[in-house]
């Protein structure tokens, strides 16, 4: 039997069973952040354009998809899909208790939380188009290989940024 | 004795749902203007001319020909309209229909139309004036929930997606909004154009209310096979079975 230790970062996948607005989005990552532990952590859900992509209506604004800020952590960004999976890396297993509970106390929904390997280890073509050698192994994972580059964030102990990671 | 047509086999609410909704028997819901259903289809402003495609059908001079002597026109054919469409995606969350039920509907009770079932939406193009009636009569009906179900031309991906936090069907597109008062309201025609007004589609189903009104088999809900347990699945299964049983020896034909 193989023990587990402790020490090693696990990485975490919530979803709840509904798409969340971004007020509960926002006191949820909240949460997230005050439990602590946190080393990276990705939004995940459909896309919200600014403008009708496609169709007789193609370039009409969307303003309901507008403006939609939410600040974590004292840091401000602004959503750019609905918030319907989040996965994070947490520094160990002992932060894992402590994310359920603040998940419960954010979440007026149910919700399913598991661990497993969310986030890919070794570099992609894609990561390597986007970013060149990857130094910063945290940021694979997190980057969509359909987006542009403005689709990342990290949050972290350190506050890393977007603008700390682009070339 | 009168035939009687038959829809659709089984003793489940689903299955007489989905009677109800082939043979077009179905409860009125709520009352949609029809200046409304106009706007939020958004071929033409309400009150606009019908833009048409060939002269009225009485000028035209048509040749003898006994079946269309036989067969009535349209009020949207007779007068020449546009062939124009309507395209519906209802929730996979137990929304009231689904596009295979919708088509039904359209195929067995709306003359001169010509749905299309895909599988996350459901088309229905007919003449201008005869779309638009066949539109309310959607809008309606218990066909729709107006939160689980929305108009749309296109982005129709919400189908297959979990809800909204507030039991909305999410759209990219933020076509229709939960308001404060608890109605939903539309506020972009079905490909994404903004309204000149919202329009009231009025309050959403409750969960119960959707689960039983739905046309939607679901292992949560209700399953096709029937009751859980019993000794006898539902007719509807059977009938099921009696079809792929036809269908896969009728297709496989060594000779």
């Amino acid at each position: 039997m193989v023990t587990e230790s402790d020490t090693e970062s696990i990485q975490v996948e919530i979803v709840p069973s509904r798409f969340l607005m971004p007020a509960s989005a926002q006191k949820l990552l909240n949460e997230i952040y005050g439990n602590g532990g946190l080393i990276r952590i990705m939004i995940h859900g459909p896309n919200l354009p600014r403008s009708v992509p496609y169709g007789p209506g193609r370039g009409a604004p969307i303003d309901e998809n507008r403006d939609l800020l939410i600040e974590v952590g004292g840091q401000a960004f602004e959503l750019c899909v609905k918030v319907g999976r989040i996965r994070l890396e947490l520094e160990s297993a002992k932060y894992y208790d402590g994310l359920k509970a603040a998940c419960e106390r954010a979440l007026p929904i149910s919700f399913q939380i598991r661990r497993g390997k969310f986030f890919h280890t070794r570099q992609t073509i894609t990561d390597y188009a986007k970013f060149g050698k990857v130094e910063d192994t945290r940021i694979l994972g997190l980057i969509d290989p359909r987006a542009k580059k403005d689709r990342l964030a990290i949050l972290s102990e350190e506050r890393v940024t977007i603008d700390d990671e682009e070339r | 004795m009168a035939y009687k047509p038959q829809f659709y086999p089984g003793s489940t609410s689903v299955g007489i749902n989905r009677r109800k909704h082939m043979s077009g028997n179905l409860e009125k819901l709520r009352d949609i203007p029809e200046a409304d259903v106009t706007a939020i289809m958004g071929h033409r402003a309400p009150g606009a001319d019908y833009s048409s495609t060939h002269p009225p059908l009485k000028e035209m001079g048509e040749p003898d020909c006994p079946v269309r002597q036989l067969v009535a026109p349209t009020a949207g054919a007779a007068a020449g309209d546009r062939v124009r469409y309507s395209q519906w995606t209802d929730s996979m969350y137990f929304a009231p229909s689904t596009p295979y039920w919708r088509s039904y509907w359209g195929a067995i009770n709306c003359k001169g139309c010509d749905p299309g079932t895909l599988s996350g939406r459901q088309i229905i193009e007919a003449r201008e004036r005869d779309i638009e009636a066949y539109t309310k009569a959607q809008y309606d009906s218990e066909m729709t929930d107006v939160a689980l179900c929305s108009m749309r031309g296109c982005t129709v991906h919400g189908h297959s997606l979990r809800l909204e936090e507030n039991g909305m069907q999410f759209d990219m597109l933020a076509r229709t909004e939960m308001g404060k008062d608890g109605n939903v309201y539309a506020v972009k025609d079905q490909v994404g154009i903004p309204l000149d007004k919202k329009v009231n589609l009025g309050k959403p189903m409750t969960e119960a209310e959707a689960k039983k009104r739905t046309t939607i088999f679901r292992a949560d809900g209700v399953p096709m096979c029937g009751a859980v347990g019993a000794r006898k699945y539902d007719e509807a299964v059977e009938a099921l079975h009696h079809m792929w049983e036809l269908r896969s020896k009728w297709g496989f034909r060594p000779e």
